[in-house]
């Protein structure tokens, strides 16, 4: 019994500490990380449109805007269809919450 | 604080699955854990920084040969005198002030991994350093040239820096009826539309320097134009007409620096103004000992980079070979490097966290190669991890898929790239080091 109290416990703190962690990554961090690339880190520049801080609703539409473009018109349009919709989401939602940048 | 408090709990409660899974080193409490990062380019600039944007009480060390890193992204132009050398020096002094990246000039001579160790020279001697991760970002060395081949004769000029230069000052001594001979390496090598566009920028030089009967002759290891091949077939057959002679399926098989001329299996050419060799390459000379491929480079865990049959020890960037689909390989670049590294960067901080690795990854490249001094192309490329498959479409394993590719349509081959291109590259320049 006292064992099994105890293991209960390890998992339970292993939990806590597993989700209060800053250790632990943001959902959406490392797929939002591939566009820093071009728009710097954590979207917020140097580099093309300033991603970071905006609308998350709003990006996931101009997202799956430029995904489901026939007519090619950027660069953009091709590396928005190297993502799920549901990938597009998460980046989209990561970047919301993340500090404009300086030049925003 | 919550990793220092969770290690101490773990030693006490005695959670042995767990323990045996962490670094011996992060165990002992308040001790951070070390990870060591040796090439400071593309992939191993981003990956020290990354570890200390996401790691906690994380210990990172990046270690390079030299003061600073010079990039091979813009370096066609220096080539050509349109941008200076100033332009593609990036100093690691960012990585210091801004994210307690340690950073130690010196170069690895030797690896003891089941010591979890390897050895660096130093200007003061040899510096053995523990780690409880590795990860190795050495770059691109080249294979044996079939004859009598000096690089300070013959530049390559395919890792930035004093061969650029050289490159640079034979191409400025260029006059009339001269001959610029260049190779493409057999793939995969290093940027793969790089060899073209050096093409293209050296006869656009060429043409504005008004040199008559003077000539680019482009002698390719493959079959064919191995990236954007639309917009440099155009560029070799229109827009640079008559400059530029391209040679596919020519192996080197001959050459000799001091007489500057070269054998290959579809043409020979003798007494080049220029000879600009680029030899066939393979993962860099640090990693000797790991296992590789038939190519020469360092297969790895899509998800983790770690190197086959080690869980702590990594290859990324222009070294590794990534699990892809048969015909879709995971182009080596600096932008690709920088991808990897953050996908390196989050399984390292899980993993010393005792969680298990990220399987919703991507990677991407996206690139800009300039068709003349005022225009480029670009070139778009998505990876997914998932299953990956054979010629005929049968799943072969695990690895980074290619979902998407494309070059720029024609009616953006045009400025407007050409100046997305200088953006693109100081999105990525700091991305990567600032």
């Amino acid at each position: 019994m006292i064992r099994n109290r105890i293991s209960l416990t390890v998992a339970g703190l292993l939990t806590a500490l597993t989700f209060s962690s800053p250790t632990h990554a943001e959902p959406g961090r490392l797929l939002a990380a591939q566009c820093a690339q071009c728009h710097g880190t954590n979207g917020a520049g140097p580099g093309f449109d300033n991603i970071a801080g905006k609308s998350a609703s709003e990006m996931f539409h101009e997202l799956r805007e430029m995904k489901y473009r026939t007519q090619i018109e950027s660069i953009m349009d091709r590396q928005a269809r190297g993502y799920t919709d549901d990938q597009l989401l998460l980046i989209s939602t990561f970047l919301s919450t993340q500090a404009a940048g300086a030049d925003d | 604080m919550n990793t220092f408090n969770r290690r101490q709990f773990l030693q006490m409660a005695g959670a042995t699955s767990l323990m045996a899974a962490m670094p011996i080193k992060s165990l002992a409490a308040g001790v951070p854990a070390r990870v060591v990062v040796v090439g400071g380019g593309f992939g191993g600039a981003t990956l020290a920084k990354y570890l200390r944007m996401w790691g906690d009480n994380l210990e990172v060390i990046l270690v390079d040969q030299n003061a600073n890193h010079i990039a091979c992204i813009l370096s066609n132009l220096v080539v050509t005198g349109q941008l200076g050398m100033s332009r593609i020096t990036l100093s690691y002094s960012y990585l210091k002030a801004n994210y307690g990246v340690t950073v130690l000039q010196g170069k690895a001579v030797g690896l003891d991994p089941a010591g979890n160790k390897i050895t660096i020279q130093t200007s003061l001697g040899l510096k053995d350093l523990s780690y409880d991760h590795l990860v190795m970002a050495p770059g691109i060395d080249f294979t044996p040239a079939p004859g009598l081949w000096d690089e300070k004769l013959t530049p390559h000029a395919w890792k930035a820096g004093a061969q650029t230069t050289l490159l640079k000052n034979q191409l400025a001594a260029m006059r009339n009826n001269d001959k610029f001979v260049m190779t493409v390496p057999k793939s995969p090598y290093r940027c793969p539309p790089g060899p073209y566009e050096r093409a293209c920028v050296v006869a656009d030089y060429l043409k504005r320097k008004g040199y008559t009967g003077a000539r680019v002759i482009v002698l390719d290891a493959n079959s064919g134009i191995q990236a954007e091949p639309e917009a440099f077939a155009h560029a070799f057959n229109v827009t640079h007409k008559g400059m530029i002679q391209y040679i596919p399926n020519a192996t080197v098989t001959g050459i000799d620096s001091k007489t500057r001329s070269i054998q290959t299996s579809a043409l020979n050419v003798a007494s080049a103004r220029v000879l600009n060799y680029i030899p066939n390459q393979k993962a860099g000379g640090i990693v000797t000992g790991l296992p590789v491929n038939a190519s020469g480079f360092v297969p790895v865990n899509p998800l983790t980079y770690a190197v086959q049959g080690y869980t702590n020890v990594h290859v990324i960037g222009d070294a590794c070979a990534v699990p892809s689909s048969e015909g879709k390989a995971v182009p080596k670049s600096g932008h690709m490097a920088n991808a990897e590294a953050k996908v390196c960067a989050d399984a390292i901080v899980r993993l010393l966290s005792g969680d298990t690795p990220d399987t919703n990854i991507t990677t991407n490249s996206a690139c800009y190669s300039p068709i003349t001094r005022s225009t480029a192309s670009w070139l778009s490329a998505n990876f997914n991890y998932g299953d990956i498959y054979s010629a005929s479409g049968a799943v072969i394993g695990k690895g980074m898929h290619r979902v998407d590719m494309a070059e720029a349509p024609p009616s953006q081959v045009d400025g407007d790239s050409l100046e997305d291109m200088f953006q693109w590259a100081d999105a990525l320049f700091a991305d990567s080091f600032v």
